[in-house]
Formats: C-alpha cells, structure tokens, sequence
C-alpha cells in the first residue's frame, strides 16, 4: 500500500465518489483554481469542471442554505467552510433546517449533506481561525459529527458520510493535513458509530479525538518505557459515538482519561465521561475519570501561548502518571 | 423497601454479637418470627427473630464474625431489590430508636452505648467496592493507598491476600510438596490453615496432643472482663468462717425424701444456704445491695444469683424473692435455672437484677475461696466442703461435720462490721437450720 497525506485521501475520497456518482458535487470559497485554503480540491476543478466544483461568494450562512436546498432536491453536496470557526455564521441554516428537516416532514425530505471543515490550533492562525467548536454542533439531534485522526480513518469515513441520508459535520484537522499513512487506492467505507482502538494496553485508557490521538500515542509510547500499558481508542465520530467499544476499554483498565483541543468546558469530553459514569464500567473505575481540554480562553496568536492553551504530549503522561496513582 | 436486620443489643453491656450460624440462606422466604441467625452475646447464645416477611435478600456477616450493636446484619425485603454491597453505617437516630424500640421487651436498655464502629464514610473507587463486595473484606477495615485514605481496587485485592486463612509456613510446605491448599481442610481458627494440616492428607489427620489456643472472645471474654473489672475496681474484703454442719446435716437427711417426694429433686447444701441467705439478706440490707452510677441501692427482695458452671463458662441464673419462697420451691427452680445454665438456655432475663450470689465449690476438695464480686452487687457468698473435722464443744474435742463460708464484699460500700454481723447471723442460721421454719 501506498502512503498518502491526510489531504490527498480527503481528495481522493471526494473525486472517486463524484466519479461514480453524479448526484455529488462541491462548493465552496475559493475551491476552484485555488484549491481551497488548505488546498484540498487542487486539481478538482480540472476535473470535474466548474459546475460540480464550484465557488461560492464569501457567506457561509449562503453556502450552507444553498447544500440544504440542493440536498433536498436529490443533490448529494459536499461544501466546505474554510475555517470552522465560520460555521457560526451557517448555524441557523444546520441547525434550525438541515438538522429538523427530516424529523420534520416525517422523513419525506432528507438531507444527504457533508460540511467538510477545517478545525484546531496549532498554525499562528489566532482566535477566530483556530477553534474546536464540534461539541456545538454535537448537541444537535440530527447532525451526525466525524472527526478523522488518520489519512485512512479520513477517507473510509468521507465515503461513509457522503453516503449517509443525513447531514454530516466532517471535520478536518489542518495540523493533519499534511500527515501520512497508508491508504489503499481503492473506495472503502468506514461506518459511522465505530470507534477504533488505535493502541491496545492494559492500565489506563486515553479516549482522545483528532490530533489529541497522535499526542496520546506519542505519550502512551513514552509511559510505556516506564511500565505502564496504555490503551488508545479514538471515537472517529462523535455522533453515533461509540459507547460500546469506550466502555468496554474503561472496564478493562479501570482507568481513563479524555483528551480533546476543544475548550475542557462544555467540550464533548465531559459528555464522554458522563457515558462512562452512567455505565456498567463504573463499577471497575479505579481512579477519577479525568479530562484534558482547553484552558478557557481564545486561542492566543503567541505561539508559545497558543501552545500552553492546548493539552500537549508532556500533560498527557503527567495526567496519566497521576491517574495510575490514583491523584 | 428492603428492612435492615440488626444486631440486637440483648443487655446493657453487650457492645457486639458473634454470628454463631446462619438459619437462612439469601434468597430464601423468611416470616415473622422466623429464626433469621443465632448469635454468641454476653452469656448466652440467642436465635433472633424475623421482624418482617419477605426475601432475605443479603446477609453481610459470615460465621464467628463479630457485628457491633444495631450493626446491619441483613436485609429482607422483595424478590431483586437493591441493597448496598457494604452493610454500612446504621443510620443514625432512626435505626438506633427502632432497635430499642425492639428490645423494649427485652428489656429497658439505658441509652447509652449504642455507637457504630465506623462513623466516617469509606472513600473508595468503585472499582474497590465491588472487589470488597466480592470478596466480603470489609472497606472500613482497610487503610487506602490512594490520596486522603481512598482505597483502590489494589488495596483491597493485598488485603484479601493477607486474609486467606493460611499461615505463611504452610503456604511454603504445601508449594514444596506440591499440595493443593484449596482442598485441605484448616484446624486452626475459621478453617485457618497450619503446617500440619499441609503435611498430613486429610484421611490421615489424627487429634494429636497438641496445644490448642483459641481466641479470647465471646463467652468466654465477657466473663473475663467482668472479673478483670470487679477485681481490679472493688477493694475486696473476704471473711471466713467456719460453722458446725451437724444439725444442717440432720435436717437435710430429713427432708430431703420429704422434699424429692414434693418435687422429685434432690434437696442440696447450697438449696438450703440459699433459703437462709433469703431472710438474712433481708435484715441485712446494707449487704443485700447494689452500687451503679455512683448511687448505692440497698434492696427490700432477695434475689440471690446462683454461679453455675456450664462448659462454656460461668454462668450465674438468678433466683428471685427467694425470702418468700419455701425449700422446696427453691429446690424447684434452683434445679431448672442450673439445668437451663448447663445446656445455655439462660435467658438474658435470668441473669438479672440479682442482689447477692452465691458461689458454692463444696463438691471439690476446697476449704475456703476468696469470691470475686459479680459486679454492681456489693458481697458474694463462697462456700467450701462440707467436711468431718475435729473442733471442741464444750471444752471437749469433737468430730463435727464442718462447713466453710467466706464472705467477700465491696468495703467502698460496706464497713467490716456490718458485714461480720451479716455472716454471724448466717452462721447461727446454719447451725440452728430449724430456725428457717420459723
């Protein structure tokens, strides 16, 4: 197998979807020539003309109205918001149509939408450009969330919302972008509602989303120099969140530890505990469930301070270490 | 809602109950008045009683564990309800009241005394508890790893380790000889596991005349610490005197077929020293007392305490206005409390309120004895043999059968010579033992 960055399978995943089926096409700010501003659709438009690639003006409330439209008569769009940030602006039209829509008109409508969308800190791109906000659109009934950590979780799970009858948040991490792994060439689906343990262990479990895998494993390969087993499980989407596979892990080690970029208050993190203390693998909790989030700020445009805002590889261990002790 | 099981508090002193069997196993039907458990208390063993009807949905005690009083000991209620894996702490007011409210016909217990042993709420993980509830160790008991004392499931688990009931020599021998220790049968304490049981096949194992140390508890304890307590609190004063028995003699050979014939029992000594203690007391009320809480009582009935010994111990029945009753009455019931005493059917009711006891050895080569006290009473009675001796009467040297008494009493609450006055006219009583007649 071949290895691809993160970018290349999102693009891969889109153009082999819009091949086979021409109800898929994408819109968007500056997607065509451009590329999109992480240069995702580079190329796309060569191939796939101006009618299936097309750019929008710059309002993300317009684009978003515009999916829902198209979705609701038989299109299958795929739009992206350049910064996730803007999705404020396109929040009525997710959540008070794309989201009700279906529940609405007892399911004689659907919106069979995906809203690709680039999150997280990490590029000096400062408060406006750089947050997490998926535990907003998470707490919406009728919005199905996907947040991929890998090149190949990115692809399967692309195909696997592209497909999906209902609107989809797919959230891109731009850290990630330019990361590798092995993706096969040809379609696949990763269901939604499957989580994947990225690391099998056997003391503490760390359920962590987007870039926060890579620092869990970075840190799990660290801690277990120093003897202790850590299990990694990534949600890949949190709704369907997949209770199943988190439970069973925490009821294994007994221990766990949540790590997301989103601001620790509010954040999905503390939903994510909240399944476990209401599950039967409370009984085989050995120490404080624990979360790691943002401090409560904006993200600082210092890059030394945006660095201390977010949960980094040396807080991982730390927390893991003072979990083991029972801290 | 699930009703708890308490330990009941059977008298003033008790503070715990040792579960001695279980009549019930969880899961089984229980109606009022069912025997739920028996337990080991002051003195006695005693079944308790079902209050309520249903399902007996936890027992938290296995056997020889000691509960503390009004400690939960169990729960009935309905088919699949909850209960909590720990007995956990009695509930305050409520369950103290109720409990009382039970023994209420038991009897007035006074209010104190009635604490738990653990008052703070254990700190422990889940993880923890449900090991604990597995394992039946007892989180309270635990000292927890983890920050502020909390216990981890790790805790509980070197815990359950230390409280298998092996010694670490026989751990090692049955490793050596490749023994499997889950099938060997442990004669030490609860099945604890020694050497010798390791080294000898189950089949094989002969009582040997070995020492056996048993624990200093129940019975055996209570006893012990009220004497520890009465000796070492009351200045004790003991008077011996020795009386000349011919008469007593005569008069038991004479009314003992008399008195066989009322009751069919036997007329003994000690039957005869109680009728007298009777009315003696009764003119001797500064002897004929009780000192509790600071305050002396000095009593109008005789209830004279009779020490039995029973196999598991001293027990002491009382037998009560012995002044009122006649000698074959006394033998009447002096005989049924000593027969229930042996076979520990006393009742915690027996036991009480007694003025005065008497404690005879006359049956052994024993001249004379200095009692111990049986607390609040103020003096007991020790009777020694009753012998042939030569004493002299009238100037001349004579063989009389003679019987030996020694009087201790508390000297906080009695002076030497109303205590020599009280054995005096006892003395004269025995000598002249048609004068009870009268």
């Amino acid at each position: 197998m071949r290895e691809i960055t993160y970018a290349e399978a999102v693009r891969e995943g889109l153009s082999q979807r819009m091949r086979e089926d021409s109800d898929v096409f994408v819109l968007g700010e500056d997607i065509g020539v451009y590329g999109g501003a992480f240069g995702v659709t580079r190329g796309m438009i060569e191939e796939f003309g101006p009618e299936r690639i097309r750019n929008t003006p710059i309002s993300e409330a317009a684009i978003t109205g515009a999916a829902v439209g198209a979705a609701l008569t038989g299109m299958k769009p795929v739009l992206e918001l350049q910064f996730s940030d803007f999705i404020t602006i396109a929040m009525d039209q997710l959540v008070n149509q794309a989201a009700k829509v279906r529940y609405m008109y007892g399911g004689k409508g659907h919106v069979p939408m995906v809203v690709r969308t680039p999150s997280g800190s990490g590029t000096g791109a400062a408060a406006q450009h750089s947050q997490s906000l998926e535990a907003w659109v998470a707490h919406i009934p009728g919005l199905k969330v996907v947040q991929p950590s890998t090149a190949y979780d990115a692809k399967g799970l692309l195909k696997a919302a592209m497909e999906d009858p209902n609107p989809v948040i797919f959230y891109e991490h731009k850290v990630l972008y330019k990361s590798k792994s092995d993706v096969p060439e040809e379609e696949y689906t990763i269901p939604l509602g499957k989580a994947d343990v990225k690391k099998e262990g056997t003391d503490v479990t760390i359920i962590a989303t987007a870039i926060m895998v890579h620092k869990a494993l970075e840190a799990a390969e660290e801690l277990e120099k120093r003897g202790i087993s850590v299990e990694v499980v990534d949600p890949r989407t949190l709704v369907p969140l997949d209770e199943e596979t988190i439970i069973a892990s925490v009821s294994k080690t007994g221990r766990v530890i949540i790590v997301h970029e989103a601001v620790k208050r509010g954040g999905f993190g503390g939903e994510i505990a909240g399944v476990i203390a209401e599950s039967e693998a409370f009984d085989y909790l050995d120490a404080p469930i624990r979360r790691l989030g943002a401090l409560p700020i904006p993200v600082p445009y210092n890059p030394v301070l945006e660095k201390a805002m977010i949960p980094q590889v040396e807080d991982i261990i730390k927390a893991v270490e003072e979990t083991m002790r029972g801290a | 809602m699930a009703k708890e099981i308490f330990m009941p508090k059977l008298s003033s002193t008790m503070e715990t109950g040792t579960l001695l069997q279980w009549f019930k196993e969880e899961g089984d039907q229980v109606d009022v008045g069912d025997p739920v458990f028996e337990i080991m208390t002051d003195k006695i063993n005693i079944e308790v009683e079902a209050y309520e009807e249903g399902i007996l949905l936890k027992r938290y005690y296995g056997v020889d564990e000691e509960v503390p009083v009004n400690g939960i000991v169990g729960y009935i209620g309905k088919e699949g309800e909850e209960v909590p894996d720990q007995p956990g702490e009695t509930p305050e007011d409520p369950a103290v009241e109720k409990a009382e409210e039970k023994e209420a016909v038991i009897e007035n217990t006074s209010s104190s005394e009635t604490e738990v042993s653990s008052d703070k709420k254990v700190r422990a993980t889940p993880a923890a508890r449900k090991k604990a509830g597995e394992t039946g160790v007892p989180l309270h008991t635990l000292q927890g790893s983890g920050p502020n004392g909390r216990i981890h499931k790790k805790d509980v688990e070197v815990s359950g380790q230390q409280q298998e009931r092996v010694t670490p020599l026989a751990e090692k021998v049955a490793a050596d000889k490749g023994v499997d220790l889950a099938g060997v049968q442990g004669s030490g304490p609860n099945g604890k596991i020694y050497r010798r049981d390791v080294e000898l096949p189950a089949e094989e194992q002969v009582p040997a005349a070995e020492t056996i140390s048993t624990a200093y508890e129940g019975t055996r304890r209570f006893i012990g610490d009220r004497m520890q307590q009465s000796s070492s609190e009351i200045p004790h004063v003991t008077l011996n005197t020795e009386i000349d028995a011919s008469v007593l003699k005569k008069m038991r050979a004479e009314l003992l077929p008399v008195i066989e014939k009322k009751t069919g029992k036997r007329l003994s000594y000690n039957d005869i020293l109680v009728k007298a203690l009777g009315e003696v007391l009764i003119s001797h009320p500064q002897v004929n007392a009780t000192f509790e809480n600071n305050s002396i009582t000095r009593h109008q009935e005789s209830h004279i305490g009779i020490a039995v010994a029973a196999d598991f111990g001293l027990m002491v029945p009382v037998l009560r206005d012995v002044e009122k009753k006649s000698l074959s009455l006394i033998v009447q019931e002096s005989k049924e409390l000593a027969v229930k005493a042996r076979e520990g059917r006393t009742r915690p009711d027996d036991m009480k309120q007694g003025t005065f006891t008497i404690s005879n050895l006359g049956m052994y080569a024993v001249d004379h004895f200095n009692p111990i006290i049986n607390q609040p009473q103020a003096a007991i009675l020790g009777v020694g043999r009753l012998h042939d001796k030569v004493i002299a009467v009238n100037g001349t040297a004579e063989v009389r059968p003679v019987l030996s008494l020694s009087l201790s009493f508390d000297h906080r609450i009695i002076d030497g010579a109303p205590a020599a006055a009280f054995l005096t006219e006892l003395k004269e009583k025995l000598e002249s033992p048609y004068q009870l007649l009268i």
